[in-house]
């Protein structure tokens, strides 16, 4: 799926959008406050769903690989979780949704669990 | 596996592990009867539960004899399914005391050819039983999880030269000045943390390691960083060497070191802050998930003297 429908269908606000970032492509997504969790269901080709705001929630899912990250039900997201979403290339989205609704929305859309999912 | 390679397995393996003992092998979950049960109850209950033996106690939890399959099959024979167990166990039970070691264990299942042992404390009370798959268990649990108990550890921690650049796992010298990558943690600012597990993915992936190997060592290396900045209240480096066909990381710190290492492998035990479990960690997933995508790990610590992790990527089929 690409990222652009999924941007669409939460209303999402962009908060990094590296260059072509509608067309990447997104298989699986994962939801996890705990950065541990995020860690063990690691893919690429994901996106992170989380409600944690620090700049560690774009690291992790550099390390993990993931593709893009969307916070939920905050405010706000602090600069610095802005800058190194720039640094690392990844794509940040933000949307003011419960963790359970995003969840549930993406998951009619298609999106697979990465732990579930036998393909690597 | 044929029950004879099972032996011959075990018995080179029992060299490694013979500080293991009775205790820690035993399957504390047991399954017990009482004598005036009948031998058709203990049937049912070897069919559900899949066994070939079940203890018999009294009504003290003081082990009186064992029934075994053989003897379930002679009594359909002879028909006498439907009599009290308490007539037709075994009495002269052979168990293990809690800190029998493994080397007699395995000479013990050598020797009488039962499936399992009960373990019993001095009372003859029963504190557990043991079959040969729980033997390999419990190996297999040491295999993944080195930690090294003597001399070495001691000098390793003391930073004494000769064993401070050895590898905890092959024994090889490793001179940290001829790292292939070096990053030294932060821990004052728990913002940066994973900073140098995010440069050294960059780095691995520069010297053209695969994508797959580089998210390993990353998320490994990761988490034993995240640690450091949490737990140690120390500085710390993360080594890295690329060899052959492996990838080594080390990460070291000289802090407050882990109490108990058994506990600190087990999914789900933190002693993070809610301070900490609020910026995302503390799932105590840390050393779990190390060892999770790791393809040997050694962690060597002491209260006060700081922490260890070694670890050994490889690529995979």
């Amino acid at each position: 799926m690409k990222l652009k429908k999924i941007c669409e269908l939460l209303d999402c606000e962009i908060l990094n959008a590296p260059k072509n970032y509608e067309e990447f492509e997104i298989k699986y997504a994962g939801a996890a406050d705990l950065m541990s969790d995020v860690l063990a269901f690691g893919k690429p080709k994901m996106l992170l769903i989380t409600g944690l705001n620090s700049p560690q929630a774009v690291r992790t899912a550099s390390v993990i690989g993931a593709t893009a990250v969307l916070i939920v039900r905050k405010e706000s997201i602090p600069e610095s979780t802005v800058e190194l979403a720039k640094d690392l290339g990844i794509v940040l989205l933000h949307a003011n949704i419960p963790m359970f609704k995003a969840c549930g929305e993406l998951y009619k859309l298609g999106l697979k669990d990465p732990i579930t999912s036998e393909d690597t | 596996m044929a029950e004879d390679k099972v032996d011959e397995l075990l018995q080179k393996l029992q060299k490694y592990f013979s500080h293991i003992t009775a205790s820690e092998i035993m399957n504390k979950n047991v399954i017990t009867l009482t004598s005036e049960r009948t031998l058709w109850q203990a049937k049912e209950l070897m069919k559900i539960r899949k066994i070939s033996g079940i203890p018999v106690v009294n009504d003290q939890r003081k082990l009186i004899g064992i029934i075994s399959i053989e003897d379930i099959i002679m009594a359909l024979e002879k028909n006498y399914i439907k009599e009290p167990i308490g007539d037709h166990m075994t009495k002269r039970v052979v168990s293990f005391s809690p800190d029998e070691p493994l080397e007699s264990i395995v000479s013990k299942f050598e020797r009488y050819h039962f499936g399992r042992f009960p373990v019993v404390d001095k009372n003859k009370r029963i504190l557990g039983v043991i079959s040969k798959k729980d033997i390999i268990r419990a190996i297999l649990e040491r295999f993944r999880l080195i930690y090294v108990h003597d001399e070495r550890r001691s000098q390793i921690l003391e930073k004494e030269a000769e064993w401070f650049d050895k590898s905890l796992i092959t024994g090889d010298y490793v001179k940290k000045s001829d790292a292939d990558f070096v990053f030294q943690i932060n821990y004052t600012n728990v913002d940066l943390a994973g900073a140098g597990a995010a440069k050294l993915k960059s780095f691995l992936t520069k010297k053209g390691i695969g994508e797959t190997l580089v998210r390993r060592v990353a998320i490994a290396t990761y988490e034993a960083e995240v640690n450091v900045v949490i737990h140690s209240e120390s500085e710390g480096a993360i080594y890295c060497w690329i060899e052959k066909t492996c990838i080594k990381v080390r990460v070291e710190d000289h802090g407050r070191g882990i109490e108990n290492i058994e506990q600190a492998m087990k999914e789900g035990y933190s002693t993070a802050t809610d301070h900490i479990r609020e910026l995302g960690f503390g799932a105590g997933m840390g050393l779990p998930n190390i060892r999770r995508y790791s393809d040997q790990m050694v962690v060597m610590s002491e209260v006060g003297k700081g922490v260890v992790v070694e670890m050994i990527f490889c690529e995979r089929g």
